[in-house]
């Protein structure tokens, strides 16, 4: 039976700006079983990272539940949450300034472990850290090397080396690809995947590219400025799409390929402001199914079918 | 008077720098047709970007050295025209779209003033009558143009690649250059902003030379394609020949590493290994380290084009040895 990890109900994250609340994270809720993955997918401003960041208490959410192996983690003191933190890790996009340039491979993966005093001793360290660099791949020459001296692939397996330094069971994955060529790209995607298999890792991976989601998630969710929209199993959403934004997005992916060409849905007009915004459907002024209740009121998520979850008016029946 | 558009024949550059000499383009052959899109496909390093600076005589010179080569723009050769004629095309016959929209806009002149500096310096008009055909421009590219006022801040990522793609057009040249257009944009940005491309290429008759990294890109937009690996093109054809009949060992690898959204079960199969140093290039084929069909020669022997059709070619050894040889697809 699956266990479930994390459960996140209810979040919310706002910003203060001079122009008023910025609704970066808006009332989202989804849980999360224990090796899976859970796919984050929406355009930049939709708030993907945001809800990463505020699950692993990097940024403190404004309002809402997080619960984490049944401990609400909202509650807890920072000494206790440093303790939890060895458990919840986070690879960024960048691999060129998620690294302190003024260290070495092996200081910087061992840094970690040193910290938290995990082993004291120095020999037992080296040998860990060693042993992590065989684990993401990276050959031991490298430890004395400094992450401008290597390509974006090789940094980001440091990062990678680095998340799994500790006791790590979850791993919010930000972009952990995006930044990267498409050769390397794969070999870091497979790289996590077998980290996942050997390790029985859980991801929260945050992407805009839906076809690195799709090949690697086992739930998607998708958000439109804050607001999850649409949720289910990634071979559900992707063979039966309810959300027009998700239907959109899905044939906006430019295709490899010169077969079964897809009509490409163009959306008009660009995404509306999150600073103060109305409690209508955020989507309404791009949508082409919009009628005059989504302009009234603000949709809530529903399940159609078994997992799968929707929020708009007129698709969630 | 022949079709092509632009055409470059054994282009070599390289950068002398103080650590040695980068090998960036070593012996391309390139060529586009009047309204034809030709596309640029490479991962960082390949030599795309120096190869389209050249075309606009931009490489930088120290360290950039053009060492051998012919580029024929719309007949004209690039390398023998003065500064001042060479300031005249730009703009007028070739222009380029960059990647950044967010650095390539002046951010203390309005939007309008900056479509309209283009059309004044090339056009010889006056000012109002400048400023009338920047609004048209921005109109075209859907902005409306009672936004001519407006600062480049004011404009989302979106909004700016138009703009731009507003400045580069203004003066309807013959040979627009885009190096990865949509690539800082998000997806369904980045659809409306190729649909737009394609529609102006058709309306004003253009040839496009699109510069990218992401094959699905290249399949919406273009008609032929040349694949760039290490400042060599190894294999060139329509968009069908690539993409139905691909021959290079690369070109394989390049689509078994991209993620087949309609098969989500299906393996990735990345090409081991990372690009060759460009300061240290194999004496063979630039490819051979990480080719899973490798040969004795491949590491010795630069190959040569073994052409399958008029327009189809490839550089590598297997097939001088024997035309018929077949790519395994990844399926081993």
């Amino acid at each position: 039976m699956s266990e479930v990890l994390l459960e996140v109900k209810n979040l919310k994250k706002y910003f203060d700006t001079p122009k008023g609340k910025l609704h970066a994270v808006d009332d989202i809720s989804f849980s999360l079983d224990k090796g899976k993955t859970l796919g984050l997918v929406g355009e930049s401003g939709c708030g993907k990272s945001t809800t990463g960041r505020v699950i692993l208490r990097l940024l403190e959410a404004t309002d809402g539940e997080i619960t984490y192996k049944g401990i609400k983690i909202r509650e807890l003191k920072s000494n206790q949450m440093r303790e939890l933190r060895k458990e919840m890790q986070i690879i960024f996009q960048d691999p060129f300034s998620s690294l302190d340039p003024r260290m070495t491979v092996s200081e910087i993966i061992e840094e970690p472990i040193k910290l938290n005093k995990i082993i004291k001793n120095k020999k037992e360290r080296f040998d860990r850290v060693l042993e992590l660099m065989d684990l993401v791949g990276l050959s031991r020459r490298l430890m004395n090397t400094y992450p401008h001296e290597l390509d974006g692939g090789r940094r980001q397996r440091i990062g990678i080396a680095r998340a799994l330094s500790l006791n790590t069971k979850i791993i919010v994955c930000d972009e952990p690809v995006s930044a990267l060529d498409v050769s390397i790209q794969a070999q870091i995607l497979n790289l996590l995947k077998e980290l996942q298999n050997k390790l029985g890792l859980t991801y929260i991976f945050i992407t805009h590219d839906l076809s690195v989601v799709n090949h690697f998630s086992d739930d998607i969710a998708v958000m439109y400025l804050g607001k999850l929209v649409e949720k289910a199993s990634a071979e559900e959403l992707f063979s039966h799409p309810i959300h027009p934004y998700t239907k959109a997005l899905l044939s906006a992916i430019p295709r490899a390929s010169i077969d079964n060409k897809v009509e490409k849905i163009i959306l008009k007009g660009e995404i509306t402001s999150p600073i103060n915004p109305e409690p209508i459907c955020r989507f309404a002024n791009r949508c082409n199914f919009a009628e005059d209740i989504c302009r009234e009121k603000e949709p809530e998520l529903k399940e159609t079918s078994s997992g799968h979850f929707v929020s708009c008016h007129i698709f969630d029946k | 008077m022949d079709n092509k558009v632009l055409d470059i024949k054994d282009l070599q550059i390289r950068y002398v720098t103080e650590d040695g000499i980068v090998e960036a383009v070593n012996g391309i052959d390139i060529c586009v047709e009047k309204g034809k899109t030709l596309g640029l496909v490479g991962e960082t390093g390949a030599g795309k970007t120096t190869t389209a600076l050249s075309i606009l005589r931009l490489i930088p010179d120290p360290p950039g050295e053009i060492v051998s080569g012919k580029i024929l723009l719309n007949g004209i050769e690039v390398m023998d025209v003065g500064e001042k004629e060479m300031e005249r095309i730009r703009g007028d016959q070739v222009s380029m779209i960059f990647q950044d929209p967010m650095t390539a806009l002046n951010p203390v002149i309005t939007v309008g003033d900056q479509i309209s500096e283009a059309i004044s310096i090339h056009q010889h008009v006056s000012q109002e009558e400048a400023k009338i055909k920047a609004k048209e421009m921005l109109e075209l590219v859907g902005i409306p143009g009672a936004r001519f006022a407006e600062y480049p801040h004011q404009f989302s990522g979106g909004m700016k690649q138009r703009v731009i793609i507003a400045i580069a057009l203004s003066c309807s040249p013959r040979l627009l250059i885009a190096d990865e257009p949509t690539t800082a944009l998000d997806v369904t940005i980045q659809a409306q902003v190729l649909e737009l491309m394609k529609e102006l290429k058709e309306k004003m008759n253009m040839s496009m030379l699109m510069i990218t990294h992401d094959l699905g890109v290249v399949a919406e937009v273009c008609d032929d394609v040349a694949i760039m690996y290490a400042g060599r093109i190894v294999e060139q054809g329509s968009l069908v020949d690539i993409f139905k009949n691909t021959k290079h060992p690369y070109t394989e690898g390049l689509f078994n590493s991209i993620p087949n959204i309609d098969d989500r079960k299906a393996e990735l199969k990345p090409i081991r290994g990372l690009m060759s140093d460009p300061y240290n290039l194999p004496q063979g084929c630039s490819f051979c380290d990480r080719c899973d069909y490798v040969m004795e020669k491949c590491a010795t022997e630069k190959p040569k084009k073994v052409y399958f059709s008029e327009t189809h070619f490839t550089e590598c050894h297997h097939y001088s040895d024997n035309p018929d040889f077949q790519l395994n697809k990844g399926k081993k």
